[in-house]
């Protein structure tokens, strides 16, 4: 009986959206159940008649039922693979398609705002601003949900090539500044001062960058105070951004990577966010070839690390040669 | 010359840079595209990739081919962004390459500007 409970028809179904005896396990324990029966009267039927006829019939009936059982299980799987595709598809071209009016928006509220500007109130003004801010939003959002699309699709290509980490990170830093001073707290960055220069996609590591930064931020509160840093240690660089924000409860800490995952004091204490950034982020690292990870307490704060590797002089030659070719052209 | 099929962006683009001081020129499909660059002579093209009648990569390939419109810089400026479009872009010829929803107006003026050593 433990194998029945296990196999969950009913979870299964409800996980798949599919009717209860349609269910794959179902089917295949329906499969398992039919051959031994049939097995059994095989070895009744031919004690019983010594005609090989009915063997031979009593036999074709059971390859038949296996093999009908076996295409539907089939079917059922191929249909739900099908499914899933289109459902990745669907968010990949909605998403693609949202881009445009949202360019517009967004271009539309620049031009009227830094052109065509005169005589329009402050009221005016902030209003138009804040539809342009909830428009790059949006945006973001948008690029969140078509990455989180190609990476399960196995679609997210990375462009890989040598490049300072170092000023990246400073950049992020400096882009959120602003936002930090809006939350009370304060980013500390020590800046080495020389290069560190790795492998990797230079603008989507930014971006996972940005999702580490402004998640501590984000969950600080007041008098908030977000340490970011980058060493390097055996040929790898390590960054790392430390936080005194709300932290995550221990229990939740093995689903923090999960897509959508919003833990509970996360959720509570900052309605905004979609579960994707982080997601996207050890996506991203993890196909740089680095790996990311965690320590964290509730109450207490977060420290979010990743590795990349440095990038050795072969690989500077073999990417600096690409680039030079291109602009040639 | 901006090249550019959707009205609104192309629209909201060229009043942009015309209060920046450009002139501007705008074509809504390839063949167009083509055609205007050849008679107006831009000193630069911004061209979108998904375009009807010739795709962006058809009309740089035919920019670069000929004689009269070969050293027009052309910036792309679209919404697609994988490596391939972008390494093909370059192949092809093109200048820049920008994703549209990862731009502001300013820095697309900034980009042209750059481009044309102003």
């Amino acid at each position: 009986m433990k194998i029945v409970n296990d196999l969950n028809f009913r979870k299964q179904a409800k996980e798949l959206g599919i009717s209860m005896w349609k269910t794959p396990s179902f089917l295949f324990l329906l499969m398992g159940i039919i051959t031994i029966v049939a097995m059994a009267s095989v070895y009744y039927v031919s004690n019983f008649y010594e005609s090989p006829e009915v063997l031979v019939i009593a036999e074709s009936v059971v390859v038949i039922t296996i093999f009908s059982i076996g295409n539907s299980i089939i079917l059922e799987v191929e249909r739900i693979a099908r499914l899933n595709k289109m459902k990745s598809e669907f968010v990949s071209v909605a998403s693609h398609q949202l881009r445009t009016p949202l360019s517009a928006i967004r271009w539309e509220t620049e031009l009227l705002l830094t052109k065509f500007g005169k005589g329009l109130s402050e009221k005016q003004k902030s209003g138009i601003e804040t539809i342009n801010l909830l428009a790059i939003r949006m945006t973001r959002l948008v690029s969140d949900l078509l990455d989180v699309a190609r990476i399960d699709q196995g679609r997210l290509i990375l462009k890989k090539s040598c490049f300072d980490l170092e000023k990246i990170v400073q950049e992020t830093v400096h882009s959120l500044i602003v936002v930090a001073k809006g939350k009370n707290t304060n980013i500390i960055f020590k800046n080495s001062g020389t290069p560190v220069i790795v492998v990797g996609d230079a603008e989507k590591l930014r971006l996972a960058i940005e999702n580490l930064i402004s998640n501590a931020i984000k969950y600080t509160d007041g008098k908030g105070k977000v340490e970011v840093s980058v060493r390097k240690k055996n040929g790898f660089v390590i960054f790392s951004s430390k936080d005194n924000g709300v932290g995550i409860p221990d229990e939740q800490q093995s689903q923090v990577f999960n897509k959508f995952f919003r833990s509970d004091n996360a959720v509570k204490y900052q309605t905004e966010g979609t579960g994707l950034g982080l997601y996207i982020a050890k996506n991203i690292i993890e196909q740089s070839g680095g790996n990311i990870w965690f320590q964290s307490k509730e109450g207490i704060g977060s420290i979010f690390s990743f590795s990349l590797p440095l990038c050795s002089p072969v690989k500077a030659r073999h990417f600096t040669a690409k680039a030079g070719s291109k602009h040639k052209a | 010359m901006i090249v550019e099929d959707e009205t609104t962006l192309q629209k909201t683009l060229a009043e942009f840079l015309a209060e920046d001081g450009f002139e501007v020129l705008c074509a809504s499909d390839g063949e167009q595209a083509v055609a205007l660059a050849k008679k107006g002579k831009p000193d630069l093209v911004l061209l979108d990739i998904i375009l009807p009648k010739k795709d962006g990569y058809e009309v740089l390939t035919e920019l670069k081919s000929e004689a009269d419109t070969k050293n027009i810089p052309v910036i792309l400026l679209t919404n697609l962004e994988s490596p391939e479009d972008i390494d093909k872009a370059f192949e092809k010829g093109a200048s820049t390459y920008l994703v549209k929803s990862n731009y502001k107006l300013e820095d697309i003026a900034k980009k042209v500007k750059e481009t044309l050593k102003m």
